[in-house]
């Protein structure tokens, strides 16, 4: 086993040592994310393919004519349209809802609160030189990120801010409640709601699938998997953190004989 | 291929409104609340030489509707023989289109929080049933039928006899309910009930002055942003991610 | 029968009494026939509408034992499928959650409401045992009977069985009686119900106080709608600007209790200036050369003064009348008690009608065509020696007839014993605290009283006081004896079936007729053994069969309503002891009354009161819809008019709050006022029917006032006994005073 000392910042891989790492993987993501994101992934497009269709008045529609009409005699009315919207709807609030009263103590409060949307000093940098660097304006290297780095985390936010505003406002747009005004302001904020996370997601799209440098990442949401080089690269808190564990789990594992007290 | 249209005699009307619950007996509407209303008119002139009517109101179904494109879903429709309609299961009770009537006729009902309205009882015309609030006036005061039937009553009210249309200057978008009357009746219910320019409701108006737009901005400057990254990818070449 | 009707094709059957293949036999069940509702089957059962007294054709979907809807019968020969707002929500009576449930007795004080629930029997029981006790104690004409409504009839006579003359209901006295003897004076035949006015051929319509249009009598309106729409003129005399004054091509804002006055000088005018139609009358008519002496004097200058209608109008509108006649409609009004000489009023429009011909003829006032009602054998009344205790046919002495009972008559033997005691009522389908004047009066007799019964549909005040509460099932729960109307054009019979199972445990007149009659040994005196008995035997001359009508509700036969449709066999055409129009009136003379009218003003209002008069709303009938929620929600209390003159020195804005207070010191119930030109600066006008006091009609509660409690005094026609209610002043007070 490889008993190198973890660095505490990105050193320069030897050719041979980045290979190597390369071949192995390390667990990035739980089969429960994983699943968790493509069913986002799928009730967002259909939510999103549905949703634009029902926006028919000419002073509120983003779609054209054809659009509408298309969409609608897919689902074979847009009654029908607004049933499946609607139902979709329901379904995600009740899955994350679950998600969230059975995972918050063990996942959800570390996970989210600090790795998923944290940003720290690392973040603002990495955000800095990062849009610098899409412009061709720097050479400075990106600063070490965690397990999401900061265009990431940032989206993050953004959606944790949006879909409680979209799926509040779908609710009250279903079921009429708080009266015609609260109908009628639900309307357009579940339009804005959704129009910032369809921006967001435009980049995170991008940037998940078809941006060569992050395609690791995108085969992350899939087997829920990185190769280490990758992490050591992308998200080297992370590596490092993930390594420590591992080598204390694995001296704990390896280092202990029959005869000797474990150590704590 | 049809224009349903309403003819109110007005020289007839008593204001008894057996119209107002026949309709709702029907239609279930709520109390509080009305497809069809009759009110007086208000009184003219001094004792003893006076004047007063009753002026029917309901949905006129007009020839260019302002609340048909008011309607975010498209709930509300108008259908090929001009009556205008909403689809229950497309309404989410916004209000957009109560606002957007000039004439009032709308309302939501409570209950059901959708939107609600006289349809001309388009499920009893199907059983070949007059609507019922033609049919249950006991002075005949309403005529109901075909404008593009010159057999009808109402073609020869309309075309031939002088019937006429509440319109103002600032709203005249068709309405096929029409009245006959004396000058005086017409000149009262005029004076008593004006329609006025649709409204749009506040969460329209900033959706259509400043929402949508912002929206289209944000994605398409993403958009923009993505594609651009995209054509530089191209143009630059792969680079593996240790790099 | 043919079962696969569609709702369609059941409303274009025709009502030509056709044939229906089917057995005569009797159904048990009323005739449901099949319908569409959407995509649902409903049943379509037709019967006919008590939410007033017109009785207007009614089709009531059913589905599940459940009333969905009811609209009007298209198939009914009068009323041709339309119905009014109040027919239409006949439904919220039905599932009224305040109505009456249960048998009740009393168990608190009277007045208290205070009852408890018992059974059927024992409500019945006990109700038996008391009146036996009654008549062991007092002998039975201590019993006096207040029967209102199409089942009355059994009660009417389950009681005169049982032994008392005393039977009154208030449509004589407080209603249309003045007329009805007026014009049986006059012609031979009272006017009956429904008036037999010819308003949709007429060619001058003349409305005195009648407020078409605000009273709704469906066919009524639709021939009155007709009738101008075929160019009929239109004249209405009325201290208010009613709706129909709107329509109006003269209105005539007559001052209160002048009317006769401006009869006598359209008379003179007729009279002098040879306008009358003379072949009619040296044809048909005596008495003529008294008239016209008697109206000599009474020229529109003379009358001018005393209608504040000017000499001008008054000939303008008689010369109107004259050029359409015989086609005016002078409609003889319904209810007619205002001013104590309502009979001589009545009479004096009579002669009118005589005068232009149009008694009788096209666009007048037609005549009625008998139709045969089958007669159910009875065994013979008791007869009583004790004779009536409310003072017909002896203090007045033209309200002879079994039907022409005095409420106000059977209240005044109460209180005062005289012409011997009256112990126990028995109340049938009549709110006798709010449709009998002189409130105050009727409650002190009721708490001199040893039994009070009443049967009713809602928990309206008098229930409050009664000892034994019966509930009855609404019209549409159950059976009733069928219409069969003579004064319609075409004549017709209509049933009343019903839509559904009766409620709770209510239960129909019918039923409870005949069990008194049988805990009182009186089953001879209603012997049929059910209501389809009962409608087969009354209908059996018609030539109708029950199924038939059933099913299609009502079933009309050919009219003739004109002179000239008359032949030998149809009777006399006037009736009278003289077989003609009597213009004077010997049986008048000879009772020592005026054998033609004589004008005499009504008392004025004091300074600083106004004259009460009320009137009808188009959504109410009167107290008998105050609880109905969706009639509340249209018009949920009523409001007083006076003048803007009035208002303004009053200082009163429109919607403040007011009370009344009447000659005597009565108030009213805080009432809202309406300030309008629509009135006379004398009169204050409120529409009768609110200001409920019985906490459980809960929707009706308290919402308006009731002008019943302030008319405290009446002016009682001598002739007839007939109750003037418009004899009351009124001062308004601002704010909510002491009610």
């Amino acid at each position: 086993m490889n008993q190198q000392p973890i660095p505490s910042h990105p050193v320069p891989l030897t050719a041979e040592t980045a290979t190597a790492m390369e071949q192995l993987s390390i667990k990035k993501h739980d089969v429960a994310i994983v699943l968790l994101h493509w069913f986002n992934a799928s009730v967002w497009f259909m939510e999103l393919l549905s949703g634009l269709a029902l926006i028919v008045a000419p002073a509120y529609r983003v779609m054209p004519q054809w659009y509408l009409t298309m969409i609608a005699s897919a689902f074979g009315s847009r009654a029908n349209l607004l049933r499946v919207h609607v139902a979709l709807g329901l379904t995600w609030i009740v899955v994350f809802t679950v998600y969230g009263v059975f995972g918050y103590r063990n996942y959800l409060r570390k996970e989210v609160l600090v790795n998923e949307i944290g940003l720290d000093q690392d973040d603002w940098q990495w955000l800095r030189i990062r849009l610098l660097l899409i412009l061709n304006r720097t050479k400075e290297p990106l600063p070490e990120q965690g397990s999401y780095n900061a265009g990431q985390k940032l989206f993050a936010l953004l959606v944790y801010m949006a879909l409680p505003v979209i799926a509040i406002t779908g609710i009250i747009m279903t079921f009429r409640l708080f009266g015609t005004a609260a109908v009628a302001w639900a309307m357009l904020l579940h339009f804005v709601a959704v129009g910032m996370v369809v921006s967001g997601l435009m980049v995170h799209a991008y940037m998940g699938a078809v941006f060569p440098e992050e395609r690791p990442a995108f085969f992350s949401m899939i087997t829920g998997r990185v190769n280490e080089l990758f992490a050591y690269k992308h998200h080297f808190k992370w590596w490092k953190q993930a390594k420590i564990e591992q080598r204390s789990w694995q001296q704990e594992f390896h280092s202990a004989t029959p005869n000797e007290p474990k150590r704590d | 291929m049809a224009r349903y249209a309403m003819v109110i005699k007005t020289e007839r009307c008593v204001g008894c409104q057996s119209c107002t619950v026949a309709c709702k007996s029907e239609w279930k509407v709520p109390n509080g609340f009305a497809r069809t209303r009759v009110p007086e008119t208000g009184t003219r002139g001094t004792f003893p030489t006076l004047s007063t009517c009753f002026h029917v109101k309901q949905c006129n179904h007009c020839d260019r509707p302002t609340c048909v494109p008011a309607c975010p879903s498209g709930a509300t429709y108008q259908a090929d023989d001009g009556t205008v309609h909403i689809d229950r299961a497309l309404c989410i009770g916004c209000g957009a289109c109560v606002a957007a009537c000039p004439y009032g006729a709308r309302y939501i009902d409570p209950s059901a929080g959708k939107a609600d309205k006289c349809d001309f009882c388009a499920p009893r015309r199907e059983q070949g049933l007059l609507p019922a609030c033609v049919l249950t006036c006991p002075a005949e005061a309403k005529i109901f039928g075909d404008l593009e039937d010159p057999s009808s009553d109402v073609y020869r009210l309309v075309y031939h006899e002088g019937a006429r249309r509440m319109v103002s200057n600032a709203v005249s978008i068709g309405p096929n309910v029409y009245y006959t009357g004396t000058p005086e009746h017409l000149e009262l219910q005029a004076a008593s009930f004006v329609p006025v320019p649709p409204r749009t409701i506040a969460p329209g108006i900033i959706w259509g002055a400043f929402a949508k737009n912002l929206v289209l901005l944000a994605v398409g400057a993403s958009f923009a942003g993505q594609a651009i990254a995209f054509f530089r990818q191209l143009a630059v070449g792969e680079k593996r991610f240790e790099d | 029968m043919n079962s696969k009707i569609s709702r369609r094709d059941f409303l274009k059957v025709s009502t030509a009494g056709a044939a229906i293949a089917g057995a005569t036999s009797a159904t048990a069940e009323p005739s449901r026939l099949p319908g569409r509702r959407g995509n649902e089957r409903v049943e379509l059962i037709a019967t006919n509408c008590e939410m007033c007294f017109w009785r207007c054709g009614v089709l009531a979907e059913v589905k599940d034992g459940k009333v969905l809807k009811l609209q009007g019968n298209p198939n009914h020969p009068m009323t041709k499928g339309k119905l009014c707002a109040r027919g239409n929500a006949g439904t919220q009576l039905l599932y009224d959650p305040d109505r009456l449930k249960y048998p009740e007795v009393r168990t608190g004080s009277r007045g208290s409401g205070k009852l408890k629930r018992v059974s059927w029997d024992e409500a019945l029981d006990q109700f038996a045992a008391r009146l036996k006790e009654i008549k062991q104690k007092y002998g039975p004409e201590a019993v006096a009977v207040f029967p209102h409504g199409v089942s009355s009839g059994f009660f009417a006579t389950l009681m005169k069985a049982y032994g008392t003359p005393n039977a009154a209901e208030t449509a004589f006295a407080q209603c249309f009686g003045p007329r009805d003897v007026a014009y049986l004076l006059t012609f031979g035949r009272p006017v009956g119900s429904p008036e037999p006015v010819d308003l949709e051929e007429s060619k001058l319509i003349v409305l005195i106080g009648s407020h078409i249009g605000e009273n709704i009598f469906t066919s009524q309106v639709t021939a009155f709608s007709q009738g101008l729409s075929r160019g009929a003129k239109l004249l209405v005399v009325d201290p208010r600007f009613s709706t129909a004054a709107s329509k109006a091509n003269w209105w005539l804002p007559i001052r209160p209790g002048s009317d006769i006055a401006l009869f006598l000088a359209w008379s003179n005018v007729l009279i002098t200036e040879n306008l009358y139609d003379k072949e009619y009358l040296d044809q048909y008519a005596i008495g003529f050369k008294e008239l016209t002496d008697h109206v000599q004097g009474f020229t529109p200058e003379w009358a001018e003064s005393l209608t504040d209608i000017s000499a001008s109008q008054i000939r303008e509108t008689a010369r109107a009348m004259a050029e359409a006649k015989p086609a005016v409609a002078l409609h003889p009004g319904r209810h007619v008690t205002w001013y104590g000489n309502d009979t001589q009023r009545a009479r004096a429009m009579a002669i009118l009608t005589a005068l232009l011909g149009a008694y009788g003829r096209k666009g007048g006032i037609f005549l009625p065509t008998k139709l045969k009602q089958g007669k159910i054998p009875l065994p013979p009344m008791p007869d009583s020696e004790k004779g009536r205790a409310d003072g017909g046919g002896d203090r007045y002495p033209l309200a002879a007839e079994e039907a022409q009972g005095l409420t106000q008559g059977l209240i005044e033997a109460t209180l005062t014993a005289k012409p011997y005691p009256i112990k126990a009522w028995v109340v049938y389908g009549q709110n006798v605290l709010e449709s009998i004047p002189q409130k105050q009066r009727t409650l002190e007799a009721i708490k001199q009283l040893e039994l009070l019964v009443v049967v009713d549909v809602l928990p309206n005040e008098q229930t409050d006081y009664a000892d034994i509460v019966l509930p009855e099932a609404t019209y549409l729960e159950r059976y009733d004896p069928p219409m069969i109307s003579t004064t319609s054009k075409r004549p017709f019979v209509s049933v009343r079936q019903p839509a559904c199972e009766p409620m709770y445990e209510t239960k129909p007149g019918w039923w409870i007729a005949k069990q008194m009659a049988k805990r009182l040994d009186l089953d001879a005196y209603l012997p049929w053994s059910d209501p389809d008995d009962h409608l087969r035997r009354v209908i059996a001359p018609l030539g109708v069969n029950s199924s038939e009508l059933m099913s299609l509700g009502a079933v009309s036969f050919p009219g003739k309503p004109y002179i000239e449709d008359r032949v030998e066999g149809d009777g006399p055409l006037f009736p009278t002891q003289s077989g003609k129009i009597e213009l004077y009136s010997a049986v008048l003379n000879d009772l020592h009354f005026d054998p033609m009218p004589v004008y005499h003003a009504p008392e004025q209002p004091p300074s600083g009161y106004l004259r009460l008069i009320y009137g009808r709303a188009p959504m109410h009938t009167m107290t008998r819809s105050e609880n109905n929620a969706w009639l509340d929600d249209l018009m949920p209390e009523n409001q007083v008019w006076v003048s803007t003159k009035n208002a303004s020195s009053l200082r009163l804005t429109e919607g403040d709050v007011v009370t009344l207070e009447n000659q005597d010191g009565i108030r009213s119930d805080p009432i809202h006022v309406r300030v309008t030109e629509r009135i006379r600066d004398d009169c204050a006008y409120m529409v009768h029917g609110f200001g409920a006091v019985a906490p459980k009609e809960r929707k009706a509660y308290r919402r308006g006032t009731g002008d019943t409690k302030l008319i405290s005094r009446v002016a009682v026609d001598p002739i007839m006994g007939g109750t003037g209610m418009r004899v009351n002043f009124v001062r308004l007070l601002a704010g909510e005073g002491k009610g």
